[in-house]
């Protein structure tokens, strides 16, 4: 097995599409999925780079496995439904506290899925989908909602990620250029995420490399043993 | 690669499954217990040949297991009982680890670690143990690195305790104890790694450092945790929801988790396998792509556990072992079933656990396999890929498809085949279609490979089924495979191409095999439609391309002939559009003249290339054109009386001929036309015998053309000077004038040509002819021009005598300053030369003063040194 140089963890609510948008990407297609048991992952070859991408499983049941999958991570992508606010307010709540254990420079996107289920027609120019016409069809003739989640919801979240995570506006890639809406069902969007994602990862895993051995953790990420309150399984 | 997430589905056993391993019984009921219904197994151990067990009632048992194959490659154990020892207490033994190194067992009972010997089980006379043990663990990757010495680890007796102990021969020493944040319910080790079940959660806990690493939370408390060393630094967990997760001593995972059941009890693994236990199943997945390959029933299970590549279960009452399917073996099931993706996934997985010389030969096999297997549901790029990486000897693949190979081909399929199809008929079922593509996909690939590696050694065979396929599918490609460099073997290639009635293509083969001569013979068959092929409308075109370009001199004079019976003009190219070297070289003009005798058109053709485009200087060809044209023109004149575009096109030609050319026989040309209307050529004629005014007369008297008659005056003028010139239009004038009659056409003639061509004459001449009558009015530009031309001489003439007679005044004062003052020679004035005295009034004298004789400037050439000497002497005094 190849050993992959970078890592990179979707995470988000039970079906927002995370295994969707990842199939989309690797498999050109997209197809019926079933909720996703414990995690699966990809190697994607990006240049002389083998990239990890870590598609977890948004069921409450599996979410102690988050901080593992997280662990050294170079980028994680913050996975929600534009239809759902819940979907988005989850991430801050449940999520963004797993990626603790990722790569002191990780760096975060936020993405809005599904929204060719929206009326928000600014998406069919830019659509990446070869079968437009069927897209068309599909996207048009159904019954459009009214987008739940604004883009400046998830803008206001990557702030406050960048709160949390104290880091300096400065010193990170643009709130406007992280976050993300996109759709697995069309393949709108879907590969310009992966792309940037992937390029802004580059340089994080030369980094590593330079460092010391891929994805192992920084000694200071170690904690003394101690007895966590965090939930037991459900 | 993908690692997709597996879902659990209850598949009925084969339709999901790879038979990776088979279920053997090793110790019966019998063996162990008799008839003693309590009596249940509680823990085993294996090594080597060595099973021992441990049972509720506190016995030990050892057997030997001798492993048997049949010859039909069925495993089977037999177990002999070696001995069986009570421990005396009245509690189970509840774990067993061999030490081999130091012929020790170590057992588990009462929560004391008995060191025990491993033959004979008695108990070592030192006494030694380790009290207080719940559970205990080997360091499969221990740290002293003395040989003979076990690192033990134990889950302590007294809470949140772990302590890790150093086992010699007969003593045994602790070395450290750890307090962990919760109580530990499983451990295992590696190296310093401690990787443990606590109550909530699993961690990695280095002993060493301290320093711990939370991997994720989990509730001992109601479900069994399993924590199982699978290999350097990796851990496989019980997670929830039924995981089995994979944990690196970093605190990461590398591989995506295998799905179990909820009720997992135990796990083993056996390369590249991971195997679980419940209460009815083991379960076997796949580390490669974690899908779950096999399901086995198995009926109250309690314990799994792999002992050196063994895997071993044991109900309460009986030992089993999981026999693993060599890989082979398997990866050949999954070809069978044609799961290829799975199958290279196996293949490749194996390469660390095969020899790698072993390895490659069998992975090679293996992709070509999966290769025929994508080919054989035309997947044809999958098929490829698979054939390339495979290096497949691409004749497996051609010798699918019937008689494509050549019947002098020494190729035999590997045996055992690569596939299970005899050809390409029964993989197609007859599907015409289907077939269609096939041939089509070889086509291509080979087409694609003859010029690789991969073609090397068979060529021939590549290339000749390669012509095959495009014979058969009528393919432009044939022609392109024909003319350039190919290996096509003759016979077999030659019989398919007739049979399928590729005949120009056949000639091509010939050709290609120096075989000129059966090539023509085919080709020239097709254009006289003795035989049928279609390819080429222009074949003629082509046979007479290819005539002119053969040097084979015998094949060329055979079929020019009918060449040029078929068509004169195109025919005659054999020998005209023949590169000039090898006209030069192999072939006699003057053969081919005779030859094309018979065909006058064809013959004027050759003369027309030998005379104007390679310009040989022969008379016999220029004249012989000049007759040609001259016999066509009259053979042409007495057929029609009009002139038609033939004729003007070779009065044209004949004309040109006669105007440029010196080389022909003017007289006897002028003799042929002597009494024909061919008034202009005889006026070339004449001219060419510079007798210009009978030239003059034909065109001003028999033809009446004036502007001949001036472009005559012109043209046999060039290059030969104004005199000339004038003398011809004067002669022109002449006879325009000295008519006797006067014919008012003449006359304007006359006057046209004065004034139109002033310059051309000497108007005093012109004078004198001129007849009084004529106004001056009628000469009026004429005299103008010559008026002004005469003025125009004179002005330059004076001119050039006043420049001259400047240029002379110069002269002669340069002459007077030279003379300047007198010179006075007396007897002191000496030679510069010889340095004496001047005996004669006669001296030379340089421009710098210096003065010498004659005779001593005459020498200076022999002596310019000296004189240069002397003269820089004369002028220092
Ligand atoms: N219309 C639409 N449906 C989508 C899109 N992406 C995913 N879905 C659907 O949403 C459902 C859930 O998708 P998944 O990709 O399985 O979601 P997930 O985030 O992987 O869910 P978990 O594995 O449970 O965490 C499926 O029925 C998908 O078909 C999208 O872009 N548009
Ligand atoms: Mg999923």
């Amino acid at each position: 097995m190849k050993k992959p140089d970078g890592k990179v963890v979707l995470l988000g609510d039970m079906s927002v599409g995370k295994t969707s948008l990842l199939h989309r990407y690797m498999e050109r297609r997209f197809q019926d999925t079933v909720s996703t048991v414990g995690g699966a992952f990809y190697l994607k070859q990006w240049g002389p780079y083998n990239i990890s991408i870590w598609d977890t499983a948004g069921r409450e049941q599996f979410h102690g496995l988050g901080s593992m999958y997280c662990r050294g991570a170079a980028a994680v992508i913050l996975t929600y439904d534009v239809n759902s606010l819940q979907s988005l307010t989850e991430l801050e709540d449940r999520f963004l506290a797993l990626t603790d254990t990722a790569s002191a420079d990780c760096i975060f996107a936020i993405v809005g899925n599904k929204v060719d289920l929206t009326d928000d027609c600014a998406l069919s120019p830019e659509t990446e989908d070869e079968n437009r016409p069927e897209k068309s069809l599909a996207s048009c003739g159904s019954i459009k909602v009214r987008k739940q989640v604004r883009a400046e919801d998830a803008i206001a979240l990557y702030k406050k990620i960048l709160k949390y995570k104290m880091l300096d506006e400065k010193d990170v890639p643009a709130a406007e250029k992280m976050c993300f809406e996109t759709s697995a069902k069309t393949g709108y969007k879907v590969d310009y995420l992966f792309e940037t994602v992937f390029e802004m990862v580059v340089p994080i895993i030369v980094r590593q490399k330079a460092e010391g051995s891929p994805q192992t953790v920084d000694i200071t990420d170690y904690k003394p043993a101690k007895r966590t309150k965090s939930g037991c399984c459900a | 690669m993908t690692y997709s997430e597996v879902i659990k589905q209850d598949h009925p056993e084969g339709t999901m499954s790879v038979k990776a391993f088979k279920l053997v019984s090793a110790v019966e009921r019998e063996m162990l217990m008799g008839d003693k219904a309590h009596i249940n197994i509680e823990c085993i151990e294996c090594c080597g040949k060595n099973l021992y067990i441990g049972t509720n009632d506190c016995f030990i048992y050892h057997f030997l297991l001798d492993e048997k194959i049949s010859t039909a490659g069925k495993v089977t154990f037999a177990a002999t009982k070696q001995l069986h020892k009570y421990l005396g207490f009245k509690k189970s033994v509840t774990e067993l680890k061999a030490a081999s190194a130091l012929t020790r067992l170590l057992v588990l009972c009462d929560n004391t670690i008995t060191l025990v010997n491993m033959m004979n089980l008695e108990p070592v006379p030192t006494g030694a143990r380790i009290k207080g043990a719940v559970t205990f663990t080997l360091n499969e990757n221990p740290v002293s690195g003395d040989p003979f010495c076990v690192e033990v680890c134990i889950i302590s007796v007294k809470r949140r305790t772990i302590q890790m102990f150093m086992v010699f021969e007969d003593r045994v020493q602790i070395v450290k104890e750890v307090f962990t944040p919760e109580q530990p319910y499983a451990v295992a080790v590696d190296g310093y790694y401690l990787c443990l079940a606590l109550t909530t959660q699993y961690i990695i806990l280095n002993y060493n450092t301290g320093i711990s690493q939370d991997l994720f939370p989990y509730c001992s408390d109601e479900k069994r945790p399993i924590v199982k060393r699978i290999g350097r630094q990796e851990f496989l967990l019980a997670g929830p929801g039924g995981l089995g997760m994979f944990a690196t001593v970093d605190g990461i995972s590398q591989r995506a988790p295998v799905h179990w059941s909820e009720n997992v009890i135990g796990a083993a693994l056996c390369f590249p396998y991971v195997v679980a236990l419940d209460d009815e199943f083991i379960t076997v997945h796949s580390m490669l792509d974690q899908q779950q390959k096999q399901t086995l029933p198995f009926k109250e299970g309690h314990i799994l556990q792999d002992f050196e590549g063994k895997v071993i279960v044991a109900t309460n009452k009986g030992v089993y072992i999981l026999v693993p399917l060599p890989l082979e073996k398997q990866i050949q099931d999954l070809l069978a079933s044609h799961r290829v993706e799975e199958a290279l996934v196996l293949a490749k997985g194996a390469r660390r656990n095969i020899p790698k010389e072993k390895f490659q030969v069998m992975y090679k096999r293996i992709l070509q396999q999966a290769g025929f297997i994508q080919f054989a549901q035309l997947q044809f790029l999958e098929a490829k890929e698979l054939f390339r990486s495979g290096q497949l000897d691409v004749r497996e693949l051609i010798s699918l498809y019937p008689f494509l190979l050549p019947t002098s081909s020494s190729f035999i399929r590997s045996h055992p085949p690569l596939h299970e199809y005899a050809d390409l008929n029964q993989l197609t079922q007859g599907d015409q279609e289907k077939m269609t593509k096939c041939k089509r996909f070889l086509m291509s690939y080979l087409n694609e490979v003859r010029s690789t590696d991969v073609a090397n050694g068979y060529k021939e065979d590549i290339d000749t089924a390669l012509l095959k396929l495009y014979a058969e599918a009528n393919h432009e490609s044939l022609l392109d495979l024909l003319v350039s460099e190919n290996f096509c073997l003759l016979t077999d290639s030659a019989a398919w191409l007739e049979k399928h009635k590729k005949y120009f293509a056949l000639g091509l083969l010939y050709h290609y095999n120096g075989q000129d001569a059966a090539a023509l013979q085919l080709w020239v068959k097709i254009v006289n439609g003795d035989i049928q092929d279609s390819t080429r409308s222009d074949l003629y075109e082509y046979i007479v391309d290819f005539l002119t370009f053969c040097s084979d001199q015998d094949l060329v004079w055979k079929y020019s002939e009918w060449a040029l019976q078929k068509n004169e003009e195109v025919g005659v190219q054999i020998f005209t559009k023949r590169p000039l070297e090898e006209q030069e070289k192999n072939i006699n003009p003057d053969d081919i003249i005779s030859r094309l005798n018979k065909y006058p058109k064809s013959l004027v053709k050759y003369l027309e290339h030998l005379v104007l485009e390679r310009r040989i200087e022969k008379e016999k060809y220029h004249t012989h054109l000049a007759v040609l044209y001259l016999e066509a023109i009259f053979q042409l004149k007495s057929v029609a009386t009009d002139n038609c575009t033939e004729t003007t096109e070779l009065l044209f030609k004949l004309r040109s001929l006669l105007q440029k050319s010196d080389l022909y026989r003017i007289h006897f040309i002028l003799d042929k036309i002597r009494g024909t209307d061919l008034h202009m050529e005889s006026a070339i004629l004449y001219g060419k015998l510079e007798e210009h005014e009978k030239a003059l007369h034909i065109l001003v008297h028999e033809l009446k053309d004036f502007h001949a008659a001036e472009e005559y005056c012109i043209w046999n003028s060039e290059n030969r000077g104004l005199q000339y010139r004038q003398r011809l239009f004067h002669m022109l004038l002449s006879v325009y004038l000295n008519t006797g009659t006067s014919d008012c056409a003449l006359v304007m003639a006359a006057v046209d040509l004065l004034n139109n061509h002033a310059a051309e004459f000497d108007a005093a001449l012109v004078l004198q002819l001129v007849p009084d009558n004529w106004s001056v009015q009628l000469l009026c530009p004429f005299l103008a021009g010559a008026v002004r031309q005469s003025i125009h001489t004179t002005r330059m003439t004076q001119i050039a005598l006043g420049l001259a007679q400047a240029e002379n005044l110069i002269y002669k004062h340069e002459k007077v300053k030279q003379k300047g003052t007198p010179i006075l020679l007396s007897d002191k004035k000496v030679c510069q030369v010889c340095q004496n005295p001047f005996c004669k009034p006669v001296f030379v004298k340089y421009p710098n003063g210096g003065m010498v004789h004659t005779h001593c400037a005459a020498n200076r050439h022999l002596n310019s040194n000296m004189i240069h000497r002397s003269s820089s002497s004369s002028n220092q005094t």
